[in-house]
């Protein structure tokens, strides 16, 4: 998702990220979770599209998944989070929602650790800050792309 | 309206209907708010969850003979993936939500404008599900120590709700009139789930003590399919809490026809019950049903003065939350139409549980009028508050 006007923002160092760990932190108004999943960086929009939530802040943990009633899988251990009301569940990798990931998606932003470099190029569409959701296609909760540069935790809006 | 906002409308219409609904609210709240109502009021929260940190706060109000035992209640034994209370709003301390009062006033009556918040305390503590009545009865007096002393003088917006252990229910008129004349308490709650239906003619003396006391009945989930009280569901005990947070209303709704058709209301005409956190969009089949039902066996309930929803919609106040979401956003005003939502509805936040309604982003849209009665007309009715500004007496 990253392009040429994403705005850059330095989070922490790297050492200071833990595997497990997530961070909930203001970037430019925007209320965003950056979470360490085995050593991978993502960001979501910490903002349910459902009653406007601060998503990010609820649990994380895995969901579970069936092809028979009766059975099921325990999966995506430690990569969903639970609105903290509610309890609707998202992919924190993708922004999907697990109840309806064609409808409900929550916002994704990039997340890395790489060399300090600016970069621009923008994800958001209109409704700025707005914290909606869109159907089909697009995610209706943004995911943000994430680096670690030289070191550094970057988030990309 | 902004661009921005009409993005965000456009945005939202194609997914998220709540979203949609609660973002059309904030709009319309935002002109209503510069508009003071007639009643001087802008909200009042139905149901707001107050805890204590330490069980000695409560022990500390019990009788010698229970102190060594503590609280000892019977728990829920459905779990909730992402818990029951909300994790955003675990205290500065790490203490569980609702615990911090400060917080509860500055950062939700505050935030929302809220006028008066109706405290209901911990649904956790199941005195219905207990089953000695004596040790029931003296941890409610206990909880009422604390509402009393230790609650209801941190802010003077909070409503208090007594509990009473609805097994004890001559002891529990005495302590409806031993605390009932606080200013601020307006409430006396019962667990949603008992022994036996609230219509029964043993629970009638905490109703005559709570018409004497002006004072609301209310139910409130809590005890349903714990410890000795009745399967939460008449399907009998579930699989999961799916099944037992959707049924809640199937509860309720046995709860109701019970005090209805028992006569609670002919005996005690100005008694006032809320029935909170049990939904409402299925008042309209309920009280149809009841109605059409009591035309031809009205023998077996001669008592009855008027056909049962008179007394539903006279003497019975429901609280919103959890707001129903149905498929297409209109079909909320066809419920509120058809249940006399304008009568009978009260704004709810059951603060701060998982299942909660924002008081912002919450309710779904709906003309001004009905906005009033829900947001606090009809709460002012239920707990008989002042509507000039004079405060609580």
């Amino acid at each position: 998702m990253s392009t040429m006007s994403n705005k850059r923002f330095e989070i922490c160092s790297d050492r200071e990220f833990e595997v497990g760990e997530r961070r909930i932190v203001d970037l430019d108004g925007f209320s965003v979770g950056v979470f360490n999943l085995d050593g991978e960086y993502y960001a979501l929009k910490n903002d349910c599209p459902h009653q406007r939530a601060p998503l990010c802040e609820g649990k994380l943990g895995g969901t579970t998944e069936s092809d028979t009633p009766g059975e099921f899988d325990w999966v995506k251990p430690g990569q969903v989070v639970r609105c903290p009301w509610h309890g609707w569940e998202f992919d924190v990798k993708t922004g999907e929602s697990a109840f309806n990931p064609h409808k409900v998606k929550a916002k994704t932003f990039e997340a890395r650790v790489e060399p300090a470099q600016a970069k621009e190029e923008s994800t958001e569409e209109g409704c700025e800050g707005c914290g909606v959701s869109l159907e089909g296609e697009e995610p209706p909760v943004d995911t943000y792309e994430v680096d670690v540069e030289q070191g550094t935790v970057v988030v990309y809006l | 309206m902004d661009n921005r906002l009409s993005l965000a409308e456009k945005s939202l219409f194609i997914v998220g209907y709540i979203g949609l609904l609660g973002f059309m609210s904030q709009q319309a709240q935002g002109q209503d708010s510069d508009v003071p109502s007639e009643a001087g009021l802008s909200l009042v929260d139905a149901d707001i969850h107050q805890r204590w940190a330490d069980d000695q706060a409560i022990i500390k109000y019990l009788p010698d003979r229970y102190k060594d035992d503590g609280l000892v209640l019977p728990e829920l034994l459905y779990r909730n993936p992402g818990e029951f209370l909300r994790q955003d709003e675990v205290t500065e301390t790490g203490d569980k939500p609702g615990t911090d009062l400060e917080k509860i006033a500055d950062e939700h009556l505050d935030e929302f404008d809220i006028d008066y918040a109706m405290l209901t305390g911990n649904s956790w503590f199941n005195l219905a599900a207990l089953p000695n009545r004596d040790y029931a009865h003296e941890l409610a007096r206990a909880f009422n120590e604390w509402l009393v002393n230790d609650v209801l003088p941190v802010d003077d917006r909070f409503l208090g709700s007594l509990y009473v252990a609805p097994k004890a229910p001559e002891k529990a008129a005495d302590l409806i009139r031993e605390y009932g004349d606080h200013p601020q308490v307006r409430q006396v709650l019962l667990p949603g789930g008992a022994e036996v239906p609230y219509g029964r003619s043993q629970y009638w003396p905490m109703y005559e003590a709570a018409e004497e006391k002006n004072l609301a009945m209310a139910v409130h989930p809590f005890s349903e399919g714990h410890g000795t009280s009745n399967p939460p569901t008449g399907a009998g005990h579930p699989n999961n809490y799916i099944e037992w947070h959707t049924l809640l209303g199937g509860y309720y709704m046995g709860q109701l026809a019970s005090i209805v058709t028992e006569g609670v209301f002919v005996e005690y005409p100005d008694l006032r019950w809320a029935f909170i956190e049990g939904g409402y969009g299925w008042l309209p089949h309920f009280m149809w049903r009841l109605d059409k039902n009591w035309k031809g066996l009205r023998s077996q309930v001669p008592w009855l003065e008027e056909k049962p929803s008179h007394y539903i919609r006279n003497n019975v106040w429901f609280a919103s939350q959890p707001v129903e979401e149905p498929e297409e956003p209109e079909h909320h005003d066809y419920i509120l139409e058809m249940m006399h939502a304008d009568e009978m509805l009260i704004y709810a936040s059951d603060y701060p549980h998982w299942d909660g309604d924002d008081p912002e982003w919450g309710l779904p849209p709906m003309d001004d009028e009905m906005k009033k009665a829900i947001r606090h007309e009809n709460a002012a009715e239920l707990w008989d508050l002042p509507t000039d500004g004079s405060g609580l007496e």
